[in-house]
């Protein structure tokens, strides 16, 4: 999977038709192989950009900052990136004309070990379901599975997994840092930066961690996209994907197969009523 | 200014002892059956300082640079600072006095990157607020780590005024000769009296070790590929604080703290209360001057509210405010905040591009 020359074209021709402000792919960081999210603003520039499977990212994390946000951008989105774009579409954090989308029909990246990342195997849409053009050829949309790491938890009894997620809290040191690399966390005061709050109050507890990292999931539940940003963020290699992936498949479960932004204007299983969602999970 | 602990290296009759493999485990389980020991522990794929009662689960010469620094250690994540009552008769405070990290210990596998910045911190520590808490932990402290063989991809610790080959930040030294063989040197008065208490192996009287460390210092630095005149650059960046370069390097960061909370030398914290009804506990917390809260007033006015300005206040103060004030570079050049960053900003980069940058 590698894009590298198609993208530079594109982004050379919309900075030099004056379409978009800025473009926003990757580029190789000099020091590793790995890759870095670049902001190019000139034709002339787009010689740093660079596609391949180590490019994993999700881009559309920066169109909620505030140097973004007023600007008309280009984005290269792979196929769960576009998912949460289509969310900030619906949950009006984008303006559609504002942004220029580059989709990659994706072939799935790799992780630190060069090991194709565990997300990527259980993709179910490799393609953008949002795009302006297309690169690749699109493999349509595979059958849900659940997650193997969920599955291994839920075979463990209370006792285990609670001495589990206690040790993972226990790690946490509560640098938001997967709020922060989050697409979906857009808003302007967070609930758990609420420095008076009795459950959240900033300091690094086990406690604190536990109401911040809990909130924080079910904040995401039935919108994360399993883009796993906030797992490649964190500092202590916390398995957070455990929290978003046991809610999406409860939600996938209950809510006539929803996953959260596959079709536009698709509001969320927690946003919309219906007469026939069934309610016997409710005590 | 000199470095305290540099001053007496050649007064002091430091030893340096001989062992092998062997003869180096044995030391550790020796120490860990003596004192109240802290190692480099796996959890979740990456190492951290976690108590230990044996060296099972524990990696004192770990492969990776732990995620987060030892300084967890001296400045907690979160230390309480007091508990608080309310009556109606007013506040009554207890648990003043508490510190869990207060007692004689021990901690191995210190990279000497991390226990240099301890010894950065003890400037600001000792600076117009005398910090007890923090320099009581310190000076019950015996630091013990191997020296690194192979530098890893973001170090740059050899491009940074100081001692890379004496190692005076450790109490005890370890270096893997190349001959097989291990020797452990005392490179502080303390560390001479530890090991004089718990001799690994013979000691080298003859002074033969010296070659071979020089030989393994020297493959050491030669693993670098990261390298910078670090004088110039700081020389260049006091002014450069208008550069756009800042603009341009931080245009990519997200803002989410990672860099100062495993940095070994950061330590801005922020107070916070765990409070229930009438009761609550005061703690004292990282915080990072990358938040957007952080130079947040009261009254609502923020002197950094883009990122690029609170970018710059984190970069000038590595390079530049700090040594100003206390002689000393904040950055050790470890390169956990590259490591960490989940957009891969390097300060070495960073650091670099403002000072070729033109004003």
């Amino acid at each position: 999977m590698d894009y590298t020359n198609q993208i530079r074209e594109i982004a050379a021709r919309l900075l030099s038709e004056n379409r978009i402000d800025v473009f926003i792919g990757y580029r190789k960081t000099g020091f590793d192989e790995n890759h870095l999210p670049a902001f190019i603003t000139h034709p002339n520039a787009t010689g740093d950009l660079v596609f391949t499977e180590k490019s994993g990212f999700n881009l559309t994390n920066y169109l909620k900052f505030e140097h973004t946000r007023n600007k008309r951008v280009g984005l290269v989105v792979k196929g769960c990136d576009s998912r949460a774009l289509n969310l900030m579409l619906t949950e009006n954090q984008v303006k559609r004309d504002h942004i220029y989308i580059v989709g990659i029909a994706c072939e799935g990246v790799v992780n630190e070990q060069g090991e194709k990342a565990q997300n990527c195997l259980e993709c179910v849409m490799p393609d953008p379901v949002v795009h302006d053009e297309i690169l690749g050829v699109p493999s349509g949309k595979r059958d849900y599975q659940a997650n193997s790491d969920v599955k291994e938890l839920w075979q463990k009894d209370l006792a285990e997994r609670s001495r589990f997620f206690e040790e993972v809290f226990e790690s946490c040191i509560r640098c938001n840092a997967c709020r922060h690399s989050c697409p979906l966390c857009y808003c302007a005061k967070c609930c758990i930066d609420q420095e008076t709050s009795t459950l959240y109050h900033g300091a690094n507890t086990t406690s604190s961690a536990f109401h911040a990292l809990m909130t924080w999931s079910l904040h995401l539940a039935g919108r994360c996209v399993d883009c796993r940003n906030c797992e490649k963020a964190c500092p202590s290699h916390l398995p957070l994907h455990l929290l978003h992936k046991q809610n999406e498949q409860v939600i996938h479960e209950h809510f006539q197969g929803h996953l959260a932004g596959m079709v536009a204007q698709d509001r969320g299983a927690f946003y919309k009523y219906n007469l026939n969602d069934p309610d016997d999970f409710i005590l | 200014m000199i470095l305290s602990s540099n001053t007496n290296t050649n007064e002091m009759n430091l030893t340096t002892y001989i062992t092998d493999p062997a003869g180096l485990e044995q030391f550790y389980s020796a120490v860990i059956g003596a004192y109240e020991t802290y190692g480099p522990v796996e959890t979740f794929g990456k190492f951290e300082f976690r108590k230990i009662t044996s060296l099972a689960g524990c990696n004192p010469d770990p492969p990776i640079l732990s995620s987060m620094s030892v300084k967890a250690l001296f400045f907690p994540r979160s230390a309480k600072v007091l508990r608080y009552r309310t009556t109606s008769s007013g506040t009554e405070l207890s648990d003043t006095a508490e510190d869990p990290l207060a007692g004689k210990r021990v901690i191995l596998g210190v990279r000497h990157c991390d226990a240099r910045a301890l010894e950065v911190l003890d400037r600001v520590y000792k600076w117009d607020y005398i910090d007890t808490d923090y320099l009581n932990r310190r000076a019950n402290t015996v630091l013990i780590s191997t020296r690194c063989d192979q530098a890893a991809a973001h170090c740059f610790c050899t491009s940074l005024d100081y001692d890379v080959e004496h190692l005076d930040a450790l109490d005890v030294a370890i270096v893997r000769g190349t001959d097989g063989k291990i020797y452990l040197q005392a490179r502080t008065e303390k560390g001479e009296q530890f090991l004089k208490q718990h001799p690994p192996g013979p000691a080298d009287a003859a002074g033969t070790s010296a070659e071979q460390l020089r030989k393994q210092y020297v493959t050491f630095e030669n693993s670098f590929r990261l390298k910078m005149n670090y004088k110039e650059i700081n020389g260049q960046m006091q002014n450069k604080f208008e550069s756009p370069a800042f603009e341009e390097a931080s245009s990519t960061c997200i803002s989410c703290n990672t860099c100062a909370f495993v940095c070994p030398t950061c330590h801005c914290f922020k107070i916070s209360d765990e409070r229930i009804r009438d009761e609550g506990v005061r703690y004292k917390s990282y915080d990072s001057c990358n938040n957007i809260y952080f130079t947040l007033m009261a009254g609502g006015h923020n002197p950094r509210p883009v990122k690029y300005r609170r970018w710059r206040q984190r970069a000038m103060h590595k390079f530049v405010y700090y040594k100003e004030r206390f002689d000393l570079n904040l950055c050790v050049g470890c390169g956990k905040c590259t490591v960490s960053c989940p957009v891969n900003i390097s300060i070495f980069e960073v650091a670099n591009r403002v000072a070729a940058s033109m004003q």
